[in-house]
């Protein structure tokens, strides 16, 4: 005759090996999300921060932190959208330290991704037209910020960014708009006094 | 019409990326100091989204991933919200209980069963407070009852664990489907539509499940002892 056993199942859900099987679970999945969103989480820090060293730092700590509350971030649009916004408050928080402004100011001068323009001039030109552009990033309004960052950035659509953001696609495109033509406001005056790239 | 007028919708012309329209068009074509202008918005606009466009597709380092893959293993996962845990466990106790329940009802320990039936050779769950006359037979008169013809069955053939005080229902399972179980247990912790799908279907389930008559066991004979003494057979133990 079959052995039977008396068992209360929800003790045993609680037991040591269940959590570890639901924490291996938990990790393969996060694996999937960290090879999709990790590049992003970098690219909004990286576009905050202006240096590679920090933006990884941040990105890091955001991608820690999704991990820790991952039970409530299993969606993949939540979990994206939840990444994005705390790759950009962790890169903002980290901005308005001085003692990171000073070391970053030093990088400034080497942009990450340009292409190689032909002559020695045309590099110092387009660098310190890039230099100015992002300084003038710095001083847009955040919202307007991350739309531009995120909408710069190859492989998300309008819709994507709304969803990221957590507004109607409406808005995203009227903060594009507005956010390129302040840019332009600001780099205008610039633009007249040096050679654009 | 002088120029001035002809500047916001330059630049506006410039900022969407649409081509000038209507009377801008018209006059961009007789104007070359507005045509000149123009062209030198639709520059800076190229400039502005390509030093963009630089700035937010930084190559990432291939240490990224590497290195959050390491803090990983120093993270936990936070458990689901504390309220949300007792509700799936005690849904899905509930259910496997009814289940258990249903699959055990023909054999289960009433006063009228350990009278007629005598010796159960059926496992019978005893879960303090499912009892239904827990003031005549106390649960462990029952399990006495039901085990006495034959003490060694229940020792031999179950392995029973004894319930500690908890709100946890109990049921019965084979062993080797003991961590079947178990796991399924904690996929309904997550998966709050297994869990559903689950509840939704007990009660159809239920018709199937019920099978009264697989066990009959024909009615006692009760005969008036020789001597002509008519005591029911039970009385007679009594006195003994
Ligand atoms: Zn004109």
């Amino acid at each position: 005759m079959q052995e039977l056993v008396l068992i209360q199942p929800g003790s045993a859900a609680r037991s040591e090996w269940v959590r570890e099987a639901a924490q291996a679970d938990a990790r393969r999945e996060f694996e999937e999300r960290l090879r999709e969103c990790g590049p992003l989480a970098y690219r909004v820090a990286r576009g905050v921060l202006r240096n590679a060293a920090d933006a990884e730092d941040v990105a890091q700590e955001a991608l820690l932190r999704a991990y820790r509350g991952f039970d409530r971030l299993r969606d993949r649009s939540r979990f994206r959208a939840w990444l994005v916004r705390i790759a950009f408050r962790l890169a903002l928080d980290r901005l308005r330290s001085a003692k990171r402004r000073e070391q970053r100011d030093t990088l400034w001068s080497q942009p990450a991704h340009l292409p190689p323009p032909a002559t020695a001039e045309d590099i110092a030109v387009s660098n310190q037209f890039q230099g100015h552009l992002e300084r003038v990033l710095d001083e847009l309004p955040e919202k307007l910020r991350l739309v531009l960052l995120l909408s710069a950035m190859e492989g998300y659509t309008i819709d994507e960014i709304a969803e990221m953001v957590g507004v109607p696609t409406g808005t995203v495109k009227s903060r594009i708009f507005i956010a390129r033509k302040k840019l332009a406001e600001k780099l205008r005056c610039h633009a007249n006094t040096i050679k654009m790239p | 019409m002088p120029c001035e007028h002809y500047k916001d919708a330059l630049t506006e012309a410039a900022a969407t990326g649409v081509g000038p329209q209507g009377a801008l068009r018209a006059h961009l074509t007789a104007c070359d100091s507005c045509r000149a202008a123009f062209e030198q918005e639709q520059s800076l606009f190229t400039a502005i989204d390509s030093g963009l466009h630089a700035a937010a597709n930084a190559e990432v380092p291939p240490s990224l991933l590497p290195r959050v893959r390491a803090g990983l293993d120093e993270v936990a996962v936070a458990p689901p919200p504390r309220w949300l845990q007792p509700l799936v466990f005690a849904s899905a106790g509930v259910a496997l209980a009814f289940v258990v329940f249903l699959i055990a009802r023909p054999y289960h320990a009433t006063p009228e069963n350990v009278v007629r039936q005598g010796p159960v050779f059926a496992p019978t769950a005893i879960t303090p407070g499912t009892n239904a006359n827990p003031g005549k037979i106390p649960a462990a008169a029952a399990e006495t009852a039901s085990t006495g013809a034959n003490p060694s069955h229940t020792a031999r053939n179950s392995t029973f664990f004894h319930p500690v005080a908890s709100s946890n229902p109990q049921v019965l399972v084979p062993a080797d489907e003991h961590e079947a179980l178990a796991r399924f247990v904690a996929t309904l912790s997550q998966r709050s539509d297994v869990a559903t799908a689950f509840l939704a279907q007990t009660p159809e389930r239920k018709d199937a499940l019920v099978s009264p008559d697989l066990l009959q066991i024909a009615d006692i004979e009760i005969k008036p002892l020789e001597g002509g003494e008519a005591e029911a057979s039970h009385s007679v133990g009594e006195k003994r």
